[in-house]
């Protein structure tokens, strides 16, 4: 099981909080190693998460939910 | 405990969705490793990626002599493209805005929309001129602009606007492949940016290889018999809000994409109409002179007595795109104004 954590956008605070934008994926989607998973944003700088593995993704946090900076936002197993 | 927002479709295998913007830009990529010839090149469209995420990652993958930040001189970078496009290469330049054509409308209407026809087809000009347009976020009267039915009106170049991710990529793949000029009109409100109001018309599930979507066919998006509504771009996605929320009150409304403007499918306009016999068209262009007046006239030249009901025609009215949110929303052609034609038209 791999963790998929909210990537650290904003250098000046650690505890910096962010969306999820997007989700390419659906929950309990297959997927393979980098397919896209997410579009994440802090303030108005985006980037894109891709899956570090291939498997079965769980999505825990929903879309336009705030999250914080190295929170997990899903799983993989 | 596992939480989304919305139900979605379980895929039995890896999905491939993607926003409009990244479908656009996948094209983009399978025909730039395909064909040598291709390259992309406008303002900001390198390590910045395009300022509505048309060339993300570009420059990463092909480097600066093939993906060019040009000056703020659009009537010399469209001259390289012409140029290049009339030796045999197949450019893609980028106008960041639609609004901004007048500062390289010549070169546009006069020398790439008009060389083939003036070297009695000798010369080609295989290029695509990608631009942004479209209102609804607040950016002003210069920056706000659909402006399809100027290039329409103009002849020698092909226009077209995608609504969603699968015909974003697919239109894409065809205008790069076209011998001709193609306008390509990308609506900052169907790209599925994060940082524009949240679209979920914008994200789907689109094929991973390449692939064309015809220039000059239209779809219909949704299917219906009481009226046909004709339109493009973001208006589609606001006439499909419109066509779930009337299906629940009883009107079945048939939304027709038109996709593309040069040519129009008068074809898709006439089948639509034939079986419903009411017709509104929605523009996001100025009202007079444009593509509604061109979609009744498909109708009339062809046999008013299709017709059961007057027409309407919801665009914008001929004054500019104001700048305050509710002033805007007033002007372009909205949801609220959408229903209340259709309405209009099928009580008639």
């Amino acid at each position: 099981m791999t963790d998929v954590v909210f990537p650290s956008l904003s250098k000046e605070r650690d505890d910096a909080e962010g969306v999820v934008s997007t989700w390419f994926v659906a929950d309990g989607e297959p997927v393979v190693e980098d397919q896209l998973l997410a579009e994440v944003q802090v303030d108005k700088v985006a980037v894109e998460v891709p899956a570090p593995q291939a498997g079965t993704v769980h999505l825990l946090v929903a879309e336009e939910e705030e999250v914080r900076q190295g929170q997990v936002i899903a799983r993989i197993d | 405990m596992t939480i989304t927002d919305r139900p979605v479709v379980p895929a039995p295998r890896s999905s491939h969705r993607l926003t409009t913007s990244k479908a656009m830009v996948e094209a983009i990529d399978l025909e730039m490793a395909a064909n040598p010839e291709v390259f992309y090149l406008g303002e900001d469209v390198g390590a910045y990626g395009g300022i509505f995420s048309s060339t993300t990652g570009l420059l990463d993958k092909y480097g600066p002599e093939r993906v060019i930040d040009t000056p703020i001189s659009e009537t010399a970078f469209f001259g390289v493209a012409i140029g290049a496009a009339a030796e045999g290469m197949r450019p893609i330049a980028e106008l960041m805005f639609a609004d901004f054509m007048g500062v390289c409308l010549d070169q546009l209407y006069n020398h790439m929309a008009k060389i083939h026809y003036e070297s009695g087809g000798n010369v080609k000009v295989p290029m695509v001129v990608t631009m942004a347009v479209g209102g609804g976020y607040s950016d002003g009267a210069q920056h706000s602009q659909c402006l399809w039915g100027t290039f329409a009106h103009l002849p020698g170049m092909k226009v077209v606007a995608p609504s969603n991710p699968y015909d974003a990529k697919g239109l894409m793949t065809a205008a790069i492949r076209d011998d001709n000029p193609v306008v390509y009109m990308f609506h900052k409100g169907v790209m599925g940016l994060p940082w524009m109001a949240k679209n979920p018309r914008a994200t789907a599930d689109v094929p991973e290889e390449a692939y064309e979507v015809p220039i000059g066919q239209a779809q219909v998006a949704r299917e219906g018999t009481d009226v046909t509504v004709a339109t493009m771009s973001l208006s589609v996605h606001h006439c499909l809000d419109v066509a779930e929320s009337l299906a629940e009150k009883g009107v079945s409304v048939e939304v027709v994409d038109l996709r593309s403007l040069v040519p129009l499918d008068r074809e898709a306009i006439l089948t639509s109409v034939g079986k419903t016999g009411r017709l509104v068209v929605v523009d996001e262009d100025y009202l007079s002179y444009g593509m509604s007046g061109e979609v009744v006239a498909t109708v009339t030249d062809h046999d008013p007595g299709m017709l059961r009901a007057p027409v309407a025609r919801v665009a914008n009215p001929d004054v500019p795109i104001p700048y305050a949110r509710s002033l805007e929303y007033a002007v372009l052609p909205r949801q609220d104004r959408i229903e209340e034609a259709i309405h209009r038209v099928v009580k008639a």
